[in-house]
């Protein structure tokens, strides 16, 4: 019980920036962007190669995150400037990626263990020694600030017009605002939590590897949809923490299905069964009744015409997205 | 002040699909012109509105607004000094966010944004005080959804959106033809009380006829993409809708073909 809870907390408070990163352009900016399978990696992959040079570990995490902003502002170029559709171009940049992080490490993995990590290094500053509920009440602290960030982003005058992109995007435009600079603005803020998300589990876990990215994708919109299930969605500032303590609660779930014997080749099945029915249960049961109150996931699902979000389109029509006015 | 030169757009030019939806346009509505806009269907009138909006690039010719050349600005440069709302009441309003959200989107119209916070106490005030005149007792409700309003309000917080920042020009496109009778007679009222105390140009497309002869100081209807009639003040009020049709038929050659017209 007690290992549950600890994984939970310490896996689910590490997942919970990129979770934040997804909820912020699959719900908010209704932008489904897959470069973050691509990103979470490489966020690793960068602070792996940078502590194996010999780079301080937070100054190698924080480059670790700007590498995520960095492939975020990828994508947003080839869909804002080159108008590639936005599945698409996320995807080019996820594949990409895959090259780049061969690159940085020069292999698909780096063991860690034998270097000093940023958790044993912060904790340092305050005479603490690494144990697992010291790394975890770091994890806490750093998660809270980049909600309490993210609240106050989404409130000002720009995030009020990121927002709005994703929930009227003519009507912001009528006012002024050009939606490529607040997509590309979401897109490198959420890709930045994300490789902050990879770069903090390279550390706990001590190695990076290519294929870390697998699945997270599915992870973080089962933390989103949890977040919104349990705790509700009617405040933005009820949203942001609750996709945190929604990830919480999935790598909980996840440790306990572990801990009961499940076996952990199953884990991808039932994940994805249990996004399906946490997205669907409530429409059917409610039948269309509720409208989300935000843009995006729902939307995609429910068939109602997510205004920038995802749209069925034949694989042939996805290089380019149409000129949508 | 706006002014159009020659304007012609083309969809689909230079394909059996041609369609000339705007034929070589001259116009010019003076400060303070609250000018109606009426024509069969496809005749181009959207099409016009979004022109001056730049949400569809004009072939040739030149949009001049205040004196200042707009032909080729981006959409989101000439926000500044435009104001629009469309027919669907969705269109207007971001529906998942607050009235109040909504309205510092709009005060802002045009303007660089920046980090500070968007809903604060003295914006909280003024919008409260715009919200009153509506009567619709909105400035109650400034934290809830503008997704939970009424068609009929959300255009009129629409309409409170398109002025609240003062532009130089309101564009209307039907913007009461998805509500009831009843809602639309009150969004039309705030329209006038609104464009008559700011001082609004003011170019408004409706299909219902009384409607076009009863607001605004100038009436002009439009055929496949021209202006076919331009009606001043004086002659207007002497106007009924059956002398309307008679002029459109005189003028246009074919009957008035509209699907959704209100004669009465
Ligand atoms: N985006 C577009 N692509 C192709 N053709 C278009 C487009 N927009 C308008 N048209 C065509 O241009 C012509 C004028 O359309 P417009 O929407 O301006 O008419 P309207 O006067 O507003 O009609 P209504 O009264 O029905 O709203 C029509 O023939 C229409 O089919
Ligand atoms: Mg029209």
């Amino acid at each position: 019980m007690e290992s549950v809870i600890i994984s939970g907390l310490q896996q689910g408070l590490i997942y919970g920036f990129m979770a934040l990163g997804v909820l912020l352009t699959f719900e908010l900016l209704g932008f489904p962007d897959l470069s973050v399978e691509g990103t979470f990696p490489l966020g690793a992959a960068v602070t792996a190669r940078a502590v194996v040079e010999g780079v301080d570990p937070l100054a190698a995490v924080f480059m670790g995150a700007v590498a995520g902003g960095i492939a975020g502002a990828a994508t947003g170029i080839m869909h804002t400037k080159l108008k590639v559709n936005n599945i698409l171009a996320g995807i080019l940049t996820a594949t990409a990626i895959y090259t780049v992080m061969l690159r940085t490490m020069g292999r698909p993995n780096t063991p860690l263990l034998a270097y000093d990590n940023v958790f044993g290094q912060v904790l340092g500053w305050f005479g603490q020694a690494e144990s697992q509920a010291s790394i975890i009440l770091i994890l806490a602290v750093i998660v809270m600030a980049a909600r309490v960030l993210m609240g106050w982003f989404l409130s000002t005058d720009l995030g009020l017009a990121v927002r709005a992109t994703g929930s009227n995007e003519r009507m912001i435009r009528a006012l002024g605002v050009s939606t490529d600079t607040t997509k590309m603005l979401a897109l490198i803020i959420s890709n930045f939590l994300v490789g902050l998300s990879g770069a903090l589990a390279c550390q706990a876990q001590g190695f990076a590897d290519v294929g870390m990215g697998m699945g997270v994708l599915v992870a973080a919109i089962a933390s989103v949809i949890i977040g919104q299930t349990l705790f509700g969605k009617s405040k933005l500032s009820i949203v942001l923490t609750g996709v945190i303590l929604g990830s919480i609660v999935y790598r909980a779930v996840l440790a306990t299905a572990l801990r009961v014997g499940l076996p952990a080749e199953d884990f991808k099945m039932i994940t994805a069964v249990l996004v399906l029915l946490a997205l669907t249960l409530p429409n059917i049961a409610l039948k269309g009744r509720v409208d989300s109150l935000m843009p995006g996931l729902l939307k995609g699902i429910n068939g109602n015409n997510a205004k920038s979000g995802y749209r069925p389109e034949s694989v042939a029509d996805m290089g380019r997205q149409e000129v949508d006015r | 002040m706006i002014e159009l030169q020659q304007i012609t757009k083309l969809f689909f030019a230079g394909t059996p699909n041609e369609v000339k939806a705007i034929d070589n346009i001259n116009f010019k509505a003076k400060r303070g012109h609250f000018v109606t806009i009426i024509g069969s269907n496809g005749a181009g009138k959207s099409t016009l509105l979004k022109a001056i909006t730049g949400v569809v690039p004009v072939d040739s010719g030149s949009i001049k607004l205040e004196g200042t050349d707009v032909t080729n600005l981006p959409e989101h440069k000439r926000a500044r000094e435009i104001g629009r709302i469309d027919q669907d009441p969705m269109a207007s309003t971001a529906g998942e966010m607050t009235i109040e959200e909504n309205l510092a989107m709009a005060y802002l119209r045009g303007q660089k944004r920046g980090l500070s916070c968007a809903v604060n106490r003295k914006r909280t005030e003024r919008f409260a005080e715009v919200l009153k005149d509506l009567g619709l007792g909105l400035e109650n409700r400034l934290e809830v959804p503008v997704g939970t309003l009424s068609g009929g309000q959300r255009q009129a917080l629409a309409l409170v959106m398109a002025t609240i920042a003062r532009p130089k020009l309101l564009l209307l496109d039907e913007h009461t033809a998805a509500l009831d009778p009843k809602a639309a007679g009150l969004v039309m009222s705030i329209t006038r009380r609104l464009v008559e105390s700011h001082g609004l140009t003011t170019l408004m497309i409706t299909h219902n006829m009384e409607q076009a002869l009863k607001y605004g100081n100038r009436l002009i209807m439009m055929h496949r993409g021209k202006i076919i009639l331009d009606i001043s003040e004086e002659e207007k009020k002497k106007l009924s809708v059956p002398d309307l049709i008679a002029k459109f038929t005189a003028s246009s050659g074919s009957a008035f073909n509209d699907d959704r017209v209100l004669l009465a």
